[in-house]
C-alpha cells in the first residue's frame, strides 16, 4: 500500500482547524452542493439526499482524523489508498462550503485564478482563505501521488 | 446506490405518464463551480466515467470555458446513478433529457 507522509507546519496549521471543524459542523445536515435532479418524486428525493449527506459526514470524520493527538506532536498526517478518496471528497466540500459561506464576496474568476489579495480580507476572511488554499494543497498532493490508487479503487 | 424501485405508488394513468416522461435518453451534464480544482475534476471524470486523461482534460475544459460538458448519455436509471456519483464527489451535475437522438 502506498503511503504519503506529510509533515505540516503546526503553528500554521493549527490555527486553521478552528475554521475547518466549525465548516465541517455548518455541514452537517447540509450538502456542499445542494442537490439539483428534477423529476424525483417526494420520498425518492428524500432518500437521495439522505444517503449523499450519510457519505459527506463520513468523509468529513475521516478527514478530521488525520488531525489526532498525534498530529499535535509529530505534525504529520498520513495519506494511502484507504482514505485518499474520503480526504479528497471532504477536502472538496469543505472548500464549498468555506467558498458560500465566509468567501462570498470573492469574484469567481479572482478566486479560480487565485489573484486573491489577502490583505485586503478581514482577519477572519483571511483565516478562510488559508483553510481553502491549504484544503486544496493537500487535495494536489493526494492527486499527484495516489491517483493511481483512487483510480483502481 | 439508490434503486428506482423506492418509488412510491401511483395510479395507472399517472404512472404511464410518468413513465414516457422517463423513457428515452437522458444527459448527464456537469456545470461549471469556481472551487473544485481543474486536476480533481479530471481525476473524477476518469474515475467515474473511466475516461482516458485526453477525455477527461477535454470534458473539464468544456465545464471550464463553457459553463457545462455532456459527459454521458443514455437510459434513465444509469444516468442517475452518474449524476448521483458525481454529487457525491461535489460536482454539480444534472440530467436533461436528450433530444439530439
Amino acid at each position: 500500500m502506498k503511503r504519503v507522509e506529510v509533515k505540516l507546519g503546526l503553528p500554521v496549521v493549527a490555527p486553521l482547524l478552528d475554521v475547518i471543524k466549525r465548516t465541517v459542523d455548518d455541514l452537517n445536515g447540509h450538502l456542499a452542493v445542494p442537490q439539483s435532479l428534477q423529476d424525483l418524486d417526494e420520498e425518492l428525493g428524500a432518500a437521495w439526499k439522505g444517503e449523499l449527506l450519510d457519505g459527506q459526514n463520513k468523509d468529513c470524520r475521516r478527514f478530521l482524523a488525520l488531525f489526532d493527538s498525534e498530529f499535535f506532536v509529530s505534525g504529520m498526517v498520513v495519506f494511502d489508498d484507504d482514505n485518499a478518496e474520503s480526504v479528497l471528497r471532504a477536502c472538496a466540500a469543505i472548500r464549498l462550503r468555506l467558498r458560500q459561506r465566509d468567501l462570498e464576496g470573492l469574484p469567481d474568476d479572482v478566486l479560480e485564478g487565485a489573484g486573491v489579495d489577502v490583505a485586503k480580507l478581514d482577519e477572519a476572511g483571511q483565516k478562510s482563505y488559508m483553510c481553502y488554499v491549504f484544503l486544496a494543497t493537500l487535495q494536489e498532493l493526494i492527486i499527484q501521488h495516489l491517483d493511481a490508487a483512487i483510480l483502481e479503487g | 446506490m439508490i434503486a428506482s424501485s423506492a418509488r412510491t405508488d401511483v395510479a395507472p394513468a399517472q404512472r404511464t405518464e410518468t413513465e414516457l416522461a422517463l423513457a428515452g435518453l437522458w444527459r448527464v451534464v456537469v456545470l461549471n463551480d469556481p472551487v473544485n480544482l481543474m486536476s480533481y475534476v479530471v481525476l473524477v471524470f476518469r474515475k467515474v466515467f473511466g475516461f482516458g486523461e485526453v477525455t477527461a482534460r477535454r470534458h473539464m475544459l468544456e465545464v471550464h470555458e463553457q459553463g457545462r460538458s455532456v459527459v454521458w448519455s443514455g437510459l434513465r436509471e444509469k444516468a442517475e446513478a452518474y449524476v448521483f456519483t458525481l454529487q457525491q464527489w461535489h460536482l454539480t451535475a444534472i440530467l436533461e433529457p436528450d433530444e439530439t437522438r
